[in-house]
């Protein structure tokens, strides 16, 4: 079996530490540097990406198989590049989380999900995140893209906040900044100034796809 | 543990059911037209009045016959490479209704009649559909002469589909053409016989009556032992009493009728125990085949077909609604879920609407989907350490990891699959979402599919040799003329109803 087969193998398997066995196996062994192995690993997620489009997937598959992946880079592939001196390459960085005022995750954490399996690099700050927190993560890790959920319509002004802040320290247009949740809508993005709404993970996806291309 | 089932009767009414049925075969008895079926009765000890043509006859002959009806049989298509068997447990879904018109949107009003080319598409369509797993003569080819369109159908069905068939047990000449052309098909009687190919409809006529023209055609499907289905469609206020009770009474007796018939034909024959009874409408004196009784009823028959531990046929997805409007879609899954509940081991009519009169080929993509919903159903809530698991709940919950959710468990991907029903049509996408993909509503998404398996579908076809034999046998048969039929028959035409417009060559003037 071939090192590309085992990989393929152990992500759609579910398996994190038969994974990570493999990585440090292949970089011990010298059959493979980090940056092939992130190669091969995204070359999987692709195709369980396509899977997912031809509906023999589901968002389970989708999250378990960004999950186990994850386990190897944050653990094995990304502090191996580091050491090397290097960064990893990703899509662009994104940094994503709950506005203030607001505790709802599960539909921001697939959208964190969805992207990482992309090929994108998400910080994900969690819920009841405050404006200045969001952009001094962006700031610090040099995100292209500033993501906000919110589910309450009562929370759904933040959003706002977060832009009104970026203009106030002159740097809103460092920033593409898109929003999501369920009372949220294309006309609300337009109103408050964001760059981009979407609807669910997928559309998440396309929007980043186009805004990054 | 599985979904409950339905029950309209409780074991104590089946019985004074049962008793009530069998004093009326044996006071009133049933009326059978044709003369050597009537000897035949009296033959086996029967109350034959050749005046009224009433046969009576006892508990103990029905009890008798009943002892050699197969509780399980399979059904094979042309070329045998698929079968399915029903039993008295199975829950599968066919078409039938003989719909005379279909849904055709380019047409000025939205319908029109049908024809050969739509009998084939409703075949093929079939032929790729997941649940739903044989077709009858359903889309009625009106471009083709009535005398022969038993020839062409049998033809279409054999280059098109890997599925069994099924066309009504209409007389015993046709139903001989039908008996030849498909031994022509497989290769031989005897292989017919060993793997049937078709289902015959036999619809007694209510109340209690055999009509000549069905019990002829019937007497055929029996000697070569292709599964009969004997169903009444007896109309509560109508044809029936329009008190439940009576109609089932009544009915019972009809389809025991039928059954003790099959058994004195040929012992061994395999039959369903059918029904597709409905309510009488007030108002106008239509039938109401999508009504709630029509659900009653027959979850009353799948209780009396379990009772005697025959395979139950009844209606399921039918509708009286003339548009796809809200009325379609509660009353198709109110009977179809209504059948599947009770029991009904064969659940027919996928595909139509007004009543069976009309075809919608989407609507089989939809119906499809709804057998699939249904089977999920009744698969009910599986107990065990595993699915109750207590552990996952525990992790889940406990996790200090941010946005840690079931989605991401593996014990969800282990059992997603089976818990949950993976629709193909049904939308659960957000608005924007739906919206980007072209708002389509689920006609829309069917019509694809249609599309889609139109454009793909393959049937096992017909080799030269045989379609030529099939030629000269169809040569043969559009040589006669209507009359030759109804002298065949024994019956004078007259005596004969014909579906609506249909017009016939006659060589009587």
């Amino acid at each position: 079996m071939t090192l590309e087969d085992s990989i393929k193998e152990r992500i759609l398997e579910w398996d994190e530490d038969g994974l990570i066995e493999i990585c440090k196996s292949a970089m011990e062994k010298n059959e493979a540097t980090p940056v092939e192995l992130l190669k091969i690993i995204g070359n999987v997620m692709e195709y369980v990406g396509e899977m997912f489009e031809r509906e023999e997937f589901f968002v389970p598959e989708l999250i378990v198989a960004s999950n186990t992946v994850k386990a190897a880079i944050d653990q094995v592939l990304d502090p191996a590049i580091k050491e090397m001196g290097g960064e990893r390459e990703t899509k662009g960085k994104i940094v994503l989380g709950t506005v203030e005022g607001d505790v709802h995750s599960i539909g921001k954490d697939l959208v964190a999900s969805f992207l990482f399996s992309n090929g994108f690099e998400v910080y994900n700050l969690g819920v009841e995140v405050p404006a200045t927190k969001f952009i001094e993560k962006a700031e610090e890790i040099g995100a292209k893209v500033i993501g906000l959920s919110s589910l309450l319509t009562m929370s759904m002004d933040f959003q706002r906040q977060v832009i009104n802040e970026l203009k106030s320290r002159n740097i809103r247009d460092k920033y593409f900044v898109i929003i999501g949740g369920a009372p949220t809508s294309e006309e609300w993005a337009d109103e408050i100034g964001a760059d981009g709404w979407a609807d669910d993970a997928m559309e998440a996806i396309s929007l980043l796809n186009k805004l990054l291309s | 543990m599985k979904l409950n089932r339905i029950k309209v009767l409780s074991k104590d009414e089946i019985q004074i059911i049962h008793s009530a049925t069998m004093e009326l075969i044996s006071t009133v008895g049933i009326k059978v037209d044709a003369k050597d079926t009537r000897d035949l009765f009296k033959k086996n000890g029967a109350e034959v009045d050749d005046k009224t043509h009433f046969v009576k006859f006892s508990e103990s002959l029905v009890k008798e016959q009943l002892k050699s009806v197969p509780n399980s049989f399979k059904l094979y298509g042309p070329d045998g490479s698929f079968n399915f068997e029903v039993n008295t447990n199975s829950t599968k879904f066919a078409t039938i209704g003989t719909p005379v018109k279909i849904y055709d949107p380019s047409h000025k009003k939205g319908i029109r009649k049908t024809i050969l080319e739509d009998t084939i598409q409703q075949i093929r369509i079939v032929d790729s559909l997941e649940h739903i797993i044989c077709s009858h003569v359903d889309v009625w080819p009106n471009d083709i002469p009535y005398t022969e369109l038993h020839c062409h159908c049998i033809r279409e069905w054999a280059r098109h589909s890997f599925k069994p068939y099924g066309l009504g047990c209409l007389g015993k000449m046709a139903s001989q053409d039908m008996m030849n052309l498909v031994s022509i098909i497989v290769g031989g009687e005897e292989e017919l016989i060993k793997r049937p190919r078709l289902i015959g409809f036999m619809n007694p006529t209510s109340p209690l009556h055999l009509p000549q023209i069905m019990t002829n055609g019937f007497f055929v499907f029996t000697k070569y032992k292709q599964p009969t289905i004997v169903a009444p469609e007896a109309l509560a206020g109508t044809s029936a009493p329009v008190s439940l009770a009576g109609l089932l009474t009544q009915t019972n007796a009809e389809i025991l009728g039928g059954i003790v018939l099959s058994q004195l034909y040929n012992p061994g024959a395999p039959v369903f125990f059918g029904t597709v009874s409905q309510t009488t409408d007030m108002r106008s004196g239509n039938s109401a085949i999508g009504s709630i009784e029509t659900g009653l009823i027959t979850a009353g028959i799948a209780q009396l077909a379990r009772f005697y531990n025959i395979p139950s046929r009844g209606p399921g997805a039918v509708t009286d609604s003339k548009t796809f409007d809200l009325q379609n879609g509660f009353e198709r899954l109110q009977t179809l879920m209504f059948a599947a509940q009770a029991g009904i081991n064969y659940i027919t009519c996928a595909g139509t609407y007004e009543a069976t009169l009309l075809e919608a080929l989407e609507l089989l993509i939809i119906d499809d989907e709804l057998a699939g919903i249904v089977l999920r159903a009744l698969d009910g809530v599986t107990v065990n350490e595993d699915t109750i698991a207590l552990d996952i709940i525990k992790k889940v919950t406990m996790s200090t990891q941010k946005g840690t959710t079931f989605l991401g468990e593996k014990h969800t991907l282990k059992h997603m699959r089976k818990e949950l029903y993976f629709p193909k049509l049904i939308d659960r996408n957000r608005r924007a979402t739906w919206r980007k993909r072209g708002s389509k509503d689920i006609m829309i998404k069917a019509r694809e599919k249609v599309d889609e398996i139109l454009k793909t579908q393959k049937g096992p076809g017909l080799s030269a040799e045989v379609e030529a034999e099939l030629a000269e046998y169809t040569k043969m048969v559009s040589a006669r003329t209507f009359n030759d039929y109804m002298r065949a028959e024994g019956i004078s035409a007259s005596s004969v109803t014909l579906p609506d417009g249909m017009e016939i060559k006659s060589d009587d003037k």
